[in-house]
């Protein structure tokens, strides 16, 4: 095997090893980030529409202070909820209102890991591309 | 000393290279930066823990909270609605306030809670603050010792670029088991004397044997006498080496001072002396005494073993019990002589 093809092999390696499989890995845990949310958001629906279904006006709960330490707290009225619309912003909601928002919310949330899914699959397409190409080079019979 | 070089030398850059060790050296500064981001971390939960307990020292004191400006876990922008926000899930919280603020629920661990009061809790947390701390300090502990080992890993690493070359030469005494310990100093300096001593009577021996061999009973009698009586007196004796001091019998009895050298412990002139100390020991069997071990302790550190037998320092049966007396010179552990014993 002549030297230039064995350098070309060692600069698609790098490709591989170095742009690729790290774009891969990062792709992955944003969209295991954006399923954490839209886990979130679907408890949060389904907890108020509990609520809704007992009629709850008031609530009792138990706040973590921090490195597990329970303090009871009272909600006298449950009302109004304060959902997150992103940015630290928090907007008072009635739960007809939150019920409204939240599907859109995870419409959204879902179109973002439908995103992430397509980039992945291609970021593995393209290994898999540099891959064969390499086994091109090696003049190895494909699979 | 005549002797082939017995030790090794390998250059110190061929067992370390100074690219492995920098490597390793970068390998350990790397384990360090890991603790070290676990220091920070620990000191983190630390700073929580302690504001922590500041807080719940307060809330009793008040039956229920609506305010919420100390609480360290809501954000900053809500202390304005002055109501505690109590979460619903993450994404959302009601407005409520803390009430029963005597009662705490703490983990204990493993899913176990247990209810507690303020002070009470205080006192978990400030156990588990103590358990921070000592995880912190045994953390600073292993990121020390790393350290020091990354400075050893730079240092052979420029010990080895610089050339430098490490010497290896095995140490091998055959009596080495007999004597488990080491002589002291002072021990080897009366041990010195004591050779001296002997080497002396020895002189005078032979010379009295080539004189008159029937008469030499006596005579060795009256020197002994004479030689304890100096002995006594001074224990500071010139030092003399047996074959040399047995060369210059041979050459020159009348020059005694000539043989008067100090132990430099050559060990050629070891060699020498033994024919003639068999021979003597022939002439005067049971006057013979080795103190074998003693000349060896003194003279054998530095020679080789296949050269180390220094011969045997012979003595009259008479100066045994002399030597006895001061015997407790010698490691006590010694054994006597093994040449004694083959002797008679």
């Amino acid at each position: 095997m002549d030297r230039l093809t064995e350098e070309k092999i060692q600069r698609f390696e790098e490709f591989v090893d170095r742009r690729l499989k790290p774009d891969l890995v990062r792709a992955i845990a944003e969209r295991d980030k954006v399923f954490e949310q839209q886990k979130v958001f679907s408890d949060l629906r389904k907890n108020l529409e509990n609520l809704e279904k007992n009629s709850v006006t008031s609530l009792r709960s138990m706040v973590n202070l921090g490195s597990e330490v329970y303090v009871q707290a009272d909600v006298p009225d449950t009302r109004h909820i304060f959902v997150d619309v992103g940015l630290g912003f928090h907007v008072e909601l009635t739960w007809s209102e939150a019920l409204k928002i939240i599907p859109t919310r995870e419409e959204k949330l879902a179109r973002q890991i439908e995103e992430y899914t397509r980039l992945i699959a291609q970021i593995k397409a393209q290994i898999k591309m540099v891959s064969l190409g390499i086994r091109e080079l090696l003049q190895l019979p494909a699979e | 000393m005549g002797e082939p070089p017995k030790g090794t030398v390998t250059s110190l850059s061929s067992i370390y290279s100074p690219e492995d060790s920098q490597k390793a050296s970068v390998r350990v500064q790397e384990t360090i930066s890991e603790r070290q981001k676990e220091v920070q971390q620990l000191q983190t939960f630390l700073n929580d823990n302690t504001n922590l307990v500041n807080l719940v020292k307060k809330l009793p004191d008040q039956l229920h909270h609506d305010i919420m400006a100390n609480h360290p876990h809501l954000d900053s922008f809500l202390i304005s609605l002055t109501l505690i926000s109590v979460p619903f899930g993450k994404a959302a919280f009601f407005p409520g306030k803390i009430i029963h603020t005597n009662e705490f629920l703490v983990l204990l661990g493993e899913g176990y809670y247990a209810d507690r009061t303020s002070k009470q809790t205080i006192e978990i947390l400030k156990r588990r603050g103590k358990d921070l701390e000592s995880q912190i300090e045994n953390l600073n502990a292993v990121i020390k010792d790393l350290k020091y080992e990354a400075s050893f890993f730079i240092e052979t690493a420029t010990e080895a670029a610089e050339g430098v070359v490490e010497i290896r030469e095995d140490y091998v005494d055959e009596f080495l088991d007999e004597e488990k310990e080491a002589p002291t100093e002072e021990e080897y300096s009366r041990i010195l004397s004591r050779i001296d001593e002997l080497e002396k009577e020895e002189m005078e021996s032979e010379m009295a044997e080539e004189d008159e061999e029937k008469e030499e009973e006596e005579e060795e009698e009256k020197d002994k006498a004479e030689l304890s009586d100096v002995l006594s007196r001074t224990h500071l004796e010139p030092k003399v080496i047996s074959s040399e001091k047995h060369m210059g019998n041979e050459h020159l009895k009348s020059k005694e001072s000539s043989n008067i050298k100090a132990p430099t412990s050559s060990a050629t002139s070891n060699t020498l002396s033994r024919p003639i100390e068999q021979k003597k020991s022939e002439i005067l069997p049971q006057r013979i005494v080795s103190k074998n071990e003693v000349s060896n302790s003194g003279s054998n550190m530095r020679n080789d073993s296949s050269q180390a037998f220094t011969g045997s320092i012979v003595e009259r049966t008479h100066n045994t019990e002399k030597s006895q007396t001061s015997q407790p010179i010698a490691p006590p552990s010694k054994p006597v002589s093994r040449f004694k014993m083959q002797r008679k």
